[in-house]
């Protein structure tokens, strides 16, 4: 593995990202909404009167959260809810980048010229894998500290303390780099082997669907999220990222791209 | 430097290359000559490593192909049909990234050279998205010398440009031999391929010929040479025709055609028995088949062995 030759191609995809306009702002875009999104609910449940957080129609509580008021109680399963998007942050972003970044060099005839050098199919893939996955965690890490610091002047301190407690603050560190290693290959994948960013970028879309189907059984309460489950998820996560880093070096085939592409 | 030992390339069906067994020494310009899918770039995918023979066995600069590809793709230039540049990056972009894959020690300074070499250096920071069909080929064959390969496959390399720009990337290519770099040209123009090449092959799926142009002439034509005339005396034709190492002569507009074996010794022979006869010549010139002629011709032969 020569690091010089994955670290030309990652620098390489930066430069053409920096220049690429459409890029740069769906990169900007995903994050700006998450935090707005998140701040602007919390400031405005947190002007709500604590009467409308008691009644039959109200979150119930897990036992985990019985000490605190409704309010605070259901501001944190709401927070809790808001971090798996934020999570989706690490998701969403690479696929977009990895599959245009392989799809990408089919548009400009540059993948014959760059295949023809010394560079092997794992160098060429973790460069690119790189080049999507780390401004997404980056971006990830980004919008939790700004979410945390817009929290702190907008809500009370129990609510504050439950955003950053290990089990987040671990989720959010470990997980969106494995999230977005897996989301990358995915996008590698589906770039390699189909024609259209689009259909690379649908495919990769369906890991959403378990991400959000936890993040609703945690806002209605049957969930309340401890450090042992986000540490099991981690070595699941280590785990099929690992097969489908494996599958995406298998499946990337040159002789199939360099053939099938016209 | 080149050799390929009954090399062949089936894609499912369908039969690309068959066959194919030649050689191509080191410092030698070789031109790969056939019609739209005979198996040109497929050829040069197997010999570059891009793509797996499923018969027979190629050597590239030593290395053998499907075995030592990393090797033979260290060794080797690649100038494609169209140039597969980044378009929002600049020139000196473009180059640092491929001088950094091979493992190029000064990579400024090699950029530097090969830009200035091609006429790019003052244009170095400009997206080559702006570049004309010709810069954007220049800066393609830079990038495929800035590794300073012994071996450069390119690959139709001014098809896609005007005339003007041909002009200049085939003086390039010019100036590129004799340099002793192997240098291995697929190309539908045959000017170009008997400007550039010391010897050319015509393929169309298995090989059908490969010599020298001038090679395949003598190979497929008789030798004639074309006698301009002043006056022409009575007779002429027939002491011509009597001449012993005369085959055929026949009239022209303003002179004769002689065909005859070995015009280099019978030429003056020949011009001397002319004169004798009171004929007043004026130019004597070999008669030159176009390569485009021998090319349509071995391709027509081809056709018909076939059948």
């Amino acid at each position: 593995m020569n690091k010089r030759r994955i670290w030309a191609i990652a620098r390489k995809e930066w430069l053409d990202m920096g220049k690429n306009k459409l890029v740069l702002a769906m990169m900007a875009l995903l994050p700006v909404i998450m935090v707005g999104m998140i701040l602007g609910t919390t400031w405005f449940l947190e002007r709500t009167p604590e009467q409308d957080f008691t009644g039959s129609d109200s979150i119930a509580l897990p036992p985990e959260l019985a000490h605190l008021d409704s309010k605070t109680g259901t501001l944190i399963l709401l927070n809790d809810q808001y971090m798996f998007y934020l999570l989706l942050i690490a998701l969403a972003l690479p696929v977009y980048v990895a599959s245009y970044s392989i799809i990408g060099e089919k548009e400009t005839r540059s993948l014959e010229p760059l295949l023809a050098t010394p560079i092997t199919t794992a160098e060429l893939l973790i460069g690119k894998v790189i080049v999507a996955a780390v401004p997404s965690v980056v971006l990830t890490w980004v919008s939790f500290v700004l979410t945390a610091a817009g929290m702190y002047f907008i809500t009370s301190t129990e609510v504050v303390a439950a955003l950053v407690r290990p089990v987040w603050t671990l989720s959010i560190v470990l997980h969106s780099p494995l999230l977005a290693l897996l989301s990358t290959s995915c996008g590698v994948i589906a770039s390699s082997r189909l024609n259209d960013p689009r259909a690379a970028q649908q495919v990769t879309a369906l890991f959403i669907v378990p991400l959000i189907g936890l993040s609703m059984a945690v806002l209605i309460g049957k969930i309340y999220l401890s450090t042992t489950m986000m540490m099991v998820a981690t070595v699941v996560l280590v785990l099929i990222n690992i097969g489908v880093l494996w599958l995406a070096v298998r499946l990337f085939q040159r002789e199939l791209i360099l053939t099938r592409w016209k | 430097m080149i050799r390929t030992e009954n090399l062949s390339k089936r894609f499912d069906g369908l039969l690309a290359v068959d066959d194919l067994t030649l050689e191509v020494a080191q410092g030698e310009v070789f031109g790969f000559l056939g019609p739209n899918g005979a198996g040109k770039t497929t050829t040069v995918r197997m010999l570059t490593a891009l793509i797996a023979p499923t018969g027979g066995a190629a050597w590239v600069n030593g290395h053998r192909i499907g075995v030592e590809d990393q090797a033979v793709r260290a060794s080797i230039g690649l100038l494609t049909e169209t140039p597969g540049l980044y378009p929002r990056l600049n020139a000196e972009q473009n180059l640092n990234m491929f001088a950094q894959i091979h493992g190029v020690e000064d990579v400024p300074g090699q950029v530097r050279t090969y830009l200035t070499l091609l006429g790019l250096w003052e244009r170095r920071a400009e997206p080559v998205g702006g570049f004309s069909k010709g810069m954007q080929q220049k800066l393609a064959i830079a990038r495929a010398l800035l590794h300073e390969p012994p071996v450069l496959f390119l690959d139709e390399p001014t098809s896609a440009l005007d005339p003007e720009a041909a002009r200049v990337v085939r003086e390039f290519v010019e100036t590129l031999k004799g340099q002793g770099r192997t240098i291995f040209i697929c190309t539908h123009n045959l000017n170009e391929a008997e400007r550039l090449c010391d010897r050319v092959a015509v393929i169309k799926q298995r090989l059908i010929r490969v010599d020298s142009p001038e090679m395949l002439r003598r190979g497929m034509y008789d030798q004639s040479v074309r006698v301009w005339l002043r006056v022409t005396p009575p007779g002429l034709l027939d002491a011509v025709a009597a001449l012993p190492f005369v085959n055929a002569v026949s009239p022209t507009e303003d002179g004769l055609r002689v065909s005859l074996d070995d015009p280099e010794t019978n030429n003056p022979s020949l011009i001397q028995a002319m004169m004798a006869t009171g004929a007043a010549i004026q130019y004597v010139e070999r008669e030159k088949q176009s390569l485009e002629q021998i090319y349509f011709d071995l391709l027509r032969e081809s056709e018909a062995a076939n059948e």
